[in-house]
């Protein structure tokens, strides 16, 4: 028999070897979960990458100012420097330190500092498809509650945003800050080469249901044959109609997959059949080539694409028209700004999230030089609004997108909705790539949900 | 000293000890820093990871809100499915993956052979994806699987092959990730295994051939024994690296707003992405730590297994 089966063959050189060996692999294997926080950025094709510490930015200092209540600020886009320049100009005795951080990376590290008690900063902003999980008590300032007195503003603010702030407990957990009221967007060029309708209100017209679109779709495709009139029916299609009946997954505990999703999913499903879609996944390196190439002559998405597209595809400035989803409107993004209980300045902190959120300045100063869509509605007299728009070949889009806000069905959001989203979401690349039954799906979905998430119900 | 401690009743041994840590009181200074920053940011951490895994945890609430519950978190792991799939997948990757250690052998044994000019070219060729941001990789690769635009669709489509959905379908998304995981980790292993074969005495080929022993002869009978504690550190490295999957699995198959991480039907989920969801995306912190301390034991026996029956020297 080999010796060292025998525990006291075991050569003490081995022991030690072995034990050094497994020493490390605990290393290895716990260190997995905790350094995930810093140094990797999650979240796909969308997040963005950033450091730990945060990207400097030109023109807006990140110092101390002796003798001013000195505030941090946490935000993944550096279009918020127009507003902190202009409020530490006029603010004698507050001054704001702009931090930009990744996307993820904002939300991780707050949930992270939140987690250790400490080092969170005073102000922070959070994104509608994140802000769920933060609606636990202790963590984020009730906004109604004094010295903050949200409430007076609620008026002022789209209607289905107020909600998206709120907790199921009624607090108010961050300030509403901008919107993602969406679209169908269509290029003019492709539209007038294929002997289609090309101006906004002839569209809108000729599209009162969604079977229209489709029905436009095989049109485009008729007369040219390489193009599509979307990239992805699932992103173009299901998307859009899920979110016309308001975000998020639950009505109170009640979960609505089977409710929300399966007409949506059949309607996705017959359009690909029926190849509609140029069937190219959204984001990747995959639908710039397609929108380059022509593949694909529109899209179902919200106001905020306009900023990327500007930066990414310069050429279609000018070409790009919108119309209102046909069967009613929907919103598709937009953030928050919360001020987190750890915070030593809080009433300096509600000084800015105001200035930014609730005044006409504050937010027109950042509106005009990023597209970042106010939520606070008087912003909206301002006469820009009313103008036509270049990226739009001159449409008076910004006014088409207050209309539209006006008019979105408001839901509660779900401390769940995440998890929520990815479950549903295996079941749809189910049903996209393997053809499986909506109807099925929905209910596989929702029996996987109730075994996960706790204190639900179907 | 030493005197007075065996005085007060003290073993012999037991002061011994003691007397000699006196005495090299300045190597175990000069070694602390290393052990206090391991207490600190390794140490820790782990103990805390374990006693997280028997509570609940959202984190919104800070450390107040944790409530103990026991066993739960690892009776919920067992039973659950998508944890079970996340291993499965993981080990088919660590299966896969391993085949970077067979070319990294194969090229490293080539570069030494002497056979190949201009050898520091191709071991920091060979070294470069080692180093290169996983961001740029997974954009770079992310191009090059595009199923309509994509490079290796058209390459294949040369020789008469139909178009494949790397990243879409549940049967290629794993074979993409291994893909992109050989390709960035043979460098490394080759690296590895040139320095192991450089320390291998030139006097023992020269014997062989002297003898009469062939390329293959010398290959099996010499380097590959020489090489068997550098082949099994290697190894071990290798089923901590793959089981552990993180970077290349999120970015290649992270999930859009109608899908989910891991890709169709979760084929490219491995159990660190399913860990990272459930911590930071579900602020589910206790399961989180009861999954990462599972892996860990998982870990610990393949390594265990390898070590056990492949990675020793022979009596």
């Amino acid at each position: 028999m080999d010796e060292s089966l025998i525990p006291n063959g075991l050569s003490r050189r081995r022991f030690l070897k072995t034990g050094a060996a497994v020493g490390g692999l605990g290393l290895a294997a716990c260190a997995g979960f905790s350094s995930e926080g810093e140094g990797t950025t999650g979240g796909g094709a969308a997040g963005g990458a950033a450091g730990g510490s945060g990207t400097p930015i030109p023109g807006v200092s990140n110092k101390d100012v002796e003798g001013k209540t000195n505030i941090t600020v946490w935000f993944w886009d550096a279009g918020l420097k127009y507003a902190v320049t202009e409020f530490n100009k006029t603010n004698k005795d507050i001054n704001v330190k702009f931090v930009k951080l990744g996307f993820d990376d904002t939300h991780q590290k707050l949930l992270t500092s939140l987690a250790a008690g400490s080092g969170a900063p005073d102000v922070c902003a959070l994104e509608i498809g994140l802000i769920g999980g933060f609606a636990a008590k202790g963590g984020l300032a009730d906004l109604k509650q004094a010295p903050y007195d949200a409430g007076e503003f609620e008026e002022d603010i789209v209607g289905y945003k107020w909600q998206h702030g709120s907790a199921p407990d009624g607090r108010l957990i961050a300030m509403p800050w901008d919107i993602g009221p969406a679209g169908l967007w269509y290029r003019e060029d492709l539209f007038k080469k294929a002997g289609l309708p090309t101006e906004p209100e002839e569209v809108q017209k000729r599209v009162e249901k969604w079977d229209d679109w489709f029905q436009l779709g095989e049109d485009l495709k008729k007369k040219t044959p390489k193009t599509s009139l979307f990239a992805d029916a699932f992103n173009d299609v299901y998307v859009p109609m899920v979110e016309q009946q308001g975000h998020g997954w639950f009505e109170g505990n009640k979960l609505q997959f089977v409710e929300k999703a399966v007409e949506p999913l059949k309607k996705a499903q017959e359009v690909r059949k029926a190849k509609i879609d140029a069937d190219i996944d959204w984001w990747g390196a995959e639908w710039n080539t397609g929108l380059k190439k022509d593949a694909f002559a529109g899209m179902g998405i919200a106001c905020w694409m306009q900023t990327g597209l500007s930066q990414s595809h310069p050429e279609l400035i000018g070409k790009w028209r919108v119309i209102k989803a046909p069967e009613g409107n929907y919103n598709w993004g937009g953030s928050f700004l919360s001020i987190p209980e750890q915070g030593k300045n809080k009433e300096a902190a509600w000084e800015f999230v105001k200035y930014v959120c609730c005044t006409k300045e504050g937010q027109n100063a950042i509106f005009k030089s990023t597209g970042i869509f106010p939520a606070y509605k008087p912003a909206w007299e301002d006469p820009i609004y009313d103008q036509g728009v270049e990226f739009y070949g001159g449409q008076k889009t910004f006014r088409l997108w207050t209309e539209i806000a006006e008019d979105i069905p408001g839901n509660v959001v779900h401390p769940n909705d995440r998890q929520a989203g990815d479950i549903i979401g295996n079941e749809v690349t189910k049903v996209e790539e393997q053809g499986k039954d909506p109807e099925q799906a929905m209910k596989d979905a929702e029996a996987e949900a109730l075994k996960r998430i706790r204190d639900i119900e179907s | 000293m030493a005197s007075s401690t065996l005085e007060a009743g003290g073993s012999r041994r037991h002061g011994g000890t003691l007397y000699e840590m006196r005495r090299n009181i300045w190597a175990y200074i000069f070694i602390a820093p290393f052990f206090l920053l391991f207490a600190i940011f390794g140490l820790f951490p782990y103990l805390y990871a374990f006693y997280l895994s028997f509570v609940q945890w959202d984190g919104i609430g800070g450390p107040a809100s944790q409530q103990w519950v026991g066993l739960e978190n690892y009776q919920s792991l067992f039973r659950d499915d998508v944890f079970w799939k996340s291993i499965y997948n993981s080990i088919w990757l660590f299966v896969v993956t391993s085949l970077n250690l067979v070319i990294a052998l194969l090229l490293a044994f080539i570069l030494n052979s002497g056979l190949v000019r201009f050898k520091e070219f191709y071991r920091a060729a060979f070294f470069a994806p080692i180093v290169a941001s996983s961001v740029a990789i997974a954009i770079i690769f992310s191009t090059l699987f595009g199923e309509r635009y994509g490079a290796l669709n058209y390459v294949i489509g040369l020789v008469g092959i139909a178009p494949v959905d790397w990243l879409g379908s549940a049967f290629w998304i794993k074979p993409a990730i291994a893909l992109v995981v050989i390709w960035r980790y043979f460098g490394w292993n080759t690296i590895i295994y040139l320095a192991g074969l450089q320390s291998i005495n030139t006097d023992l080929y020269e014997a062989a051939r002297v003898d009469g022993a062939g390329w293959r002869q010398i290959f099996f009978r010499i380097t590959m024994p020489l090489m068997r504690p550098v082949i099994t550190f290697t190894v071990i490295l290798s089923i901590i690296g793959a089981l552990q999957l993180f970077e290349e699995p999120l970015l290649l198959a992270g999930g859009t707003a109608s899908t989910s991480p891991g890709g169709t039907d979760r084929a490219g989920l491995t159990v660190l992405v399913y860990m990272y969801s459930q911590a930071f995306q579900y602020l589910e912190f206790g399961y989180a730590a009861a999954m990462s301390v599972a892996l860990f034991v998982i870990i610990v026996v393949f390594s265990f297994l390898y070590y056990r029956f492949l990675g020793r020297e022979e009596a």
